[in-house]
C-alpha cells in the first residue's frame, strides 16, 4: 500500500503544480455537502467530543483546505449515504467506499486514496475457529454491500457456512461477541483499530488484498469537486500529509486506555445531550403538526360530506397501514429522486413523524368528539348557534378533554419513534448513541445510558403533560 | 295561560301541515296537522313511541323535516333559505336530560347565547343570566358547576339558559321525567309561573295532573297521528276516542 501511494504521489506530484490553479479556482469558496457513514472507525467516527475525525475525514478535510473548499459533513450511514449520493442530497461520498465496476456504473470515482483488504475476526476467547475450514455449518457476518460481504460470500459455499449481513461494524462485533455469528469479516484497517480499542476480537487469518477506497460523486455531477479532490490528494501525498494521517491512525492507534463507566458517561454525555435536545425539538415541531393535520383530518371524518369524509379515510389508512420508516426512507431518499429537489433532512423528518403520528391523531379527534353526549350539540344548536361555533364552544372543549390522555400516549409515542430517524442519519439520541459506541465498542454501557436519558425525558413529559392536563381540563 | 274563547282570534304562533318524518324505512310521524296561537299553552300526552318528542323537535328543526310544513313565528321551516340559527333564537328548548354545558358554569350556561349571536355585551348578558337564575331561584348557584346541582336545580338552569334569548316560545321534552319525584315540584313550578307570563308553550309531559292543571289545549297522540285533541276538561273528561281512553285509564 506504502508502495502504491509513494507511487501514485509521485506521479500526482508531478502533474498538480500546473493543473491546481485552474482546477481549484472551479470549487474555490463552495461549499460541498458530503455523506459518510456514521462510525467506520478507523475511517470515521466521533472522537469523545463528539466530532467526526478518521482517516476519510482528515484526508478530506486537509483536500479541502488546500483547495479552498468548504464541506459539510452529513453522517448518513453507508447504504444511506449512497442512497442520498443517488438522489443528489449530498454532492460526495466518502465512506471507506471500494470502487467497484457496478458502483462505477452509477458513481464517478475519485483516484483510489487507500488500498484496503479483508480479513477475519473471531471473538478473543474463541479457540475454535482457526481459519475458514471451521466455520463449517456456522454462521458469521459482515457489512451489507461492503467488501467483506463480498468475500465472505464467495468463500460460504466452499466452506459450508452462512453470512449474516449488518450495517455496522460495531453491531457485527456484537454479534460475534455473543456467540450469535462465529467470526466477522471486516476491512482489516477497521478490524485492526477496533482490536487495538478492546472489542473482544482477534484476528486468526491473514488479510486478503483487496479492492481500494475512492470518493465518488453522482454519475456525471460535480467533475470540479472530483478533480479538485483528485488534484489535492495528489499533492498531500506529495508532501507527507497523507502519510501522517493514515500512520496516525493505523501505525500506532491511539491506545486504548480502559475507562471507567463514569469516564464513559462524561464522555459522551455532550453529545448525546445534543442528541436529547434534536430528539425533543424534532418531536415538539412534529407533534404541532401532527396536531393540525390530526384535526383537520379528524373534522374531515365526521363531515357529512362523503367525499371529505373518504379522502380522511384514505389519509389514515395510507398512514396507519404503513411503516414510519418506510416514510422516512420515501421523503429523504424517494421523492426527491422523484422530483429532482432535494430535501432538508428536518423537513423529512417531520413530515414523516407528523403524516403517521396525524393518522392517529385524526382517530383521536374523532374518537373524542363522537364520545361526547349527542344532547350537548343538539342543547347548542336549540340555542341558535351554527354547527362550527356549537363545535368550537360546547364540543371540542369537551372532547380535548377526554382526548387528553391519548393525545398524551401519542406524543411520548412520537418522542420513541424519532428513534427511527437515525435510519437516515438525522443525529437524535439514539443515533449519538450509536455513534459513540461504534468508535468505542463500549456497546451495553453506552445504550444502557441512551435508555435512562429516553426515559427520564419520557417520565419528565409524562409529569409535565399530566400536570397541564390537570391544570387546564379541570 | 288565557282564556279559552279567544282561541281563534290570537295571531297563530306554529301552524303544522300533513307534517311527516322517516327514520329509515320507520315513518314515526304519518301526517301530523296542529297549531298553537300565541300564549296559548299546549301538552302534548301519549303513549312512549307515540311519535310526540319527534313532533315537538320538529318545530325547532332539530329533525329534519320529511314532508309537510311547519311554520314557527312566520318562518317556514322546510323552506331552504331560511336561517334556521335565527328562528331558533326565537323558540326556547328543555330536555328530558338537561343537556347543560359541563365545562362551564351555570351562569356561562346562560349567557352562552346572547354572547355568541352578538345580542349583548359579555356584562350586560351577565347581568340577564343572573335576573334570569334569580328568576328561577338559583342566583346563588352562578359560578357553580352543573356537576354540583341536584336534578332539578340542573333543570331550572336549562329553562334560564332557553329563556336567556327573550324567545317567543317554549318547547319542553319530558322536562320532568329525569327528576327524582321531590324535585318534579320545584321544575313545575317555574314552568307555571312561565305559563302566567303568557308565553306560548308546547309541553311534552306524562304529568296528566300537571297537563290538566296547566294546558290550554292538550293533543293526545297516538303512532305517530294526533288521536284527539280539546281542551284539559273535554279529553280528560270526556275522551271520544277508545285509543285516548285506553291511554288515560292506565296512566290516571
Amino acid at each position: 500500500m506504502a508502495v502504491a501511494a509513494l507511487l501514485f504521489g509521485a506521479s500526482g506530484a508531478a502533474a498538480d503544480t500546473s493543473s491546481s490553479s485552474s482546477s481549484s479556482s472551479a470549487v474555490e469558496g463552495k461549499t460541498f455537502v458530503i455523506g459518510t457513514d456514521t462510525t467506520f472507525a478507523p475511517f470515521e467516527f466521533r472522537d469523545s467530543s463528539g466530532e467526526l475525525t478518521g482517516i476519510d475525514m482528515d484526508i478530506l478535510r486537509a483536500i479541502a483546505k488546500d483547495q479552498g473548499f468548504k464541506v459539510e459533513i452529513r453522517s448518513l450511514g453507508f447504504n444511506a449515504a449512497l442512497q442520498a449520493l443517488t438522489s443528489d442530497q449530498v454532492d460526495g461520498v466518502i465512506a471507506g467506499m471500494s470502487i467497484t465496476d457496478e458502483r462505477k456504473q452509477v458513481y464517478d470515482f475519485s483516484e483510489p486514496y487507500f488500498e484496503s483488504g479483508v480479513q477475519m475476526a473471531v471473538a478473543k476467547n474463541n479457540d475454535d475457529i482457526k481459519g475458514y475450514e471451521d466455520l463449517k455449518g456456522k454462521t458469521v457476518t459482515a457489512k451489507t454491500g461492503a467488501e467483506g460481504e463480498t468475500f465472505a460470500k464467495s468463500i460460504a459455499k466452499k466452506y459450508d457456512f452462512t453470512v449474516k449481513s449488518l450495517d455496522q461494524s460495531a453491531s457485527m462485533y456484537e454479534l460475534v461477541k455473543s456467540g450469535n455469528a462465529v467470526a466477522v469479516f471486516d476491512d482489516y484497517p477497521v478490524l485492526a483499530y477496533g482490536i487495538a480499542q478492546n472489542n473482544g476480537l482477534k484476528t486468526v487469518t491473514d488479510k486478503v488484498p483487496g479492492g481500494s477506497y475512492g470518493f465518488a460523486v453522482n454519475k456525471g455531477k460535480n467533475a470540479d469537486l472530483l478533480a479538485a479532490f483528485n488534484d489535492g490528494l495528489a499533492k498531500i501525498k506529495a508532501n507527507g500529509d497523507y502519510d501522517k494521517i493514515v500512520d496516525g491512525y493505523l501505525a500506532d492507534p491511539t491506545a486504548a486506555q480502559p475507562t471507567t463507566f463514569w469516564e464513559l458517561l462524561g464522555n459522551s454525555l455532550p453529545a448525546l445531550l445534543k442528541g436529547l435536545k434534536n430528539t425533543l425539538l424534532v418531536t415538539g415541531i412534529s407533534f404541532v403538526v401532527a396536531m393540525v393535520i390530526g384535526l383537520a383530518a379528524g373534522f374531515m371524518k365526521i363531515a357529512r360530506n362523503i367525499v371529505v369524509r373518504g379522502i380522511s379515510t384514505t389519509f389514515v389508512n395510507i398512514f396507519r397501514g404503513t411503516p414510519l420508516l418506510l416514510w422516512a426512507f420515501m421523503f429523504y431518499f424517494g421523492i426527491p429522486q422523484l422530483t429532482g429537489l432535494p430535501i432538508n433532512i428536518w423537513v423529512a423528518a417531520v413530515l414523516t413523524l407528523s403524516l403517521n403520528s396525524g393518522a392517529y391523531v385524526a382517530e383521536i379527534v374523532r374518537g373524542g368528539i363522537q364520545s361526547v353526549d349527542p344532547g350537548q350539540m343538539e342543547a347548542s344548536r336549540s340555542l341558535g348557534l351554527g354547527y362550527g361555533k356549537s363545535m368550537q364552544k360546547v364540543v371540542v372543549p369537551q372532547a380535548f378533554k377526554i382526548m387528553t390522555p391519548s393525545l398524551i400516549n401519542q406524543l411520548i409515542i412520537m418522542l420513541k419513534d424519532s428513534s427511527l430517524l437515525l435510519a437516515i442519519g438525522f443525529a437524535e439520541l439514539l443515533y449519538q448513541g450509536q455513534q459513540i459506541y461504534a468508535a468505542n465498542f463500549r456497546v451495553t454501557e453506552t445504550l444502557l445510558i441512551v435508555g435512562v436519558i429516553y426515559f427520564v425525558a419520557v417520565m419528565l413529559l409524562t409529569k409535565l403533560a399530566n400536570f397541564a392536563d390537570r391544570r387546564f381540563n379541570k | 295561560m288565557s282564556t279559552s274563547t279567544t282561541d281563534t282570534a290570537r295571531k297563530p304562533m306554529i301552524e303544522v301541515e300533513g307534517l311527516r318524518k322517516s327514520f329509515g324505512s320507520n315513518e314515526v310521524l304519518q301526517g301530523i296537522d296542529a297549531q298553537v296561537a300565541e300564549g296559548e299553552v299546549v301538552c302534548v300526552i301519549g303513549p312512549s313511541g307515540s311519535g310526540k318528542s319527534t313532533f315537538l323537535r320538529c318545530l325547532n328543526k332539530l329533525e329534519d323535516i320529511s314532508g309537510g310544513t311547519v311554520v314557527v313565528d312566520g318562518f317556514d321551516l322546510t323552506d331552504p333559505k331560511v336561517d334556521i340559527n335565527e328562528v331558533r333564537r326565537h323558540i326556547g328548548m328543555v330536555f328530558q336530560h338537561f343537556n347543560l354545558f359541563p365545562h362551564m358554569t351555570v351562569v356561562e350556561n346562560v349567557m352562552l347565547a346572547p354572547v355568541e349571536s352578538k345580542k349583548a355585551s359579555k356584562s350586560e348578558a351577565r347581568q340577564k343570566a343572573i335576573e334570569l337564575l334569580t328568576r328561577v331561584g338559583l342566583a346563588e348557584k352562578a359560578d357553580a358547576r352543573p356537576a354540583a346541582l341536584s336534578g332539578g336545580q340542573k333543570q331550572r338552569v336549562a329553562i334560564a339558559r332557553a329563556l336567556a334569548m327573550n324567545p317567543q316560545i317554549m318547547l319542553f321534552d319530558e322536562a320532568t321525567s329525569a327528576l327524582d319525584p321531590e324535585m318534579v315540584g320545584e321544575v313545575l313550578q317555574v314552568i307555571r309561573d312561565l305559563a302566567q307570563t303568557g308565553m306560548t308553550l308546547v309541553l311534552v309531559t306524562h304529568e296528566m295532573g300537571f297537563a290538566r292543571e296547566v294546558g290550554d289545549r292538550v293533543i293526545f297522540m297516538a303512532d305517530g297521528v294526533v288521536c284527539e285533541q280539546g281542551t284539559p276538561e273535554e279529553l280528560f273528561g270526556n275522551p271520544q276516542q277508545e285509543r285516548t281512553k285506553e291511554f288515560l285509564s292506565k296512566v290516571l
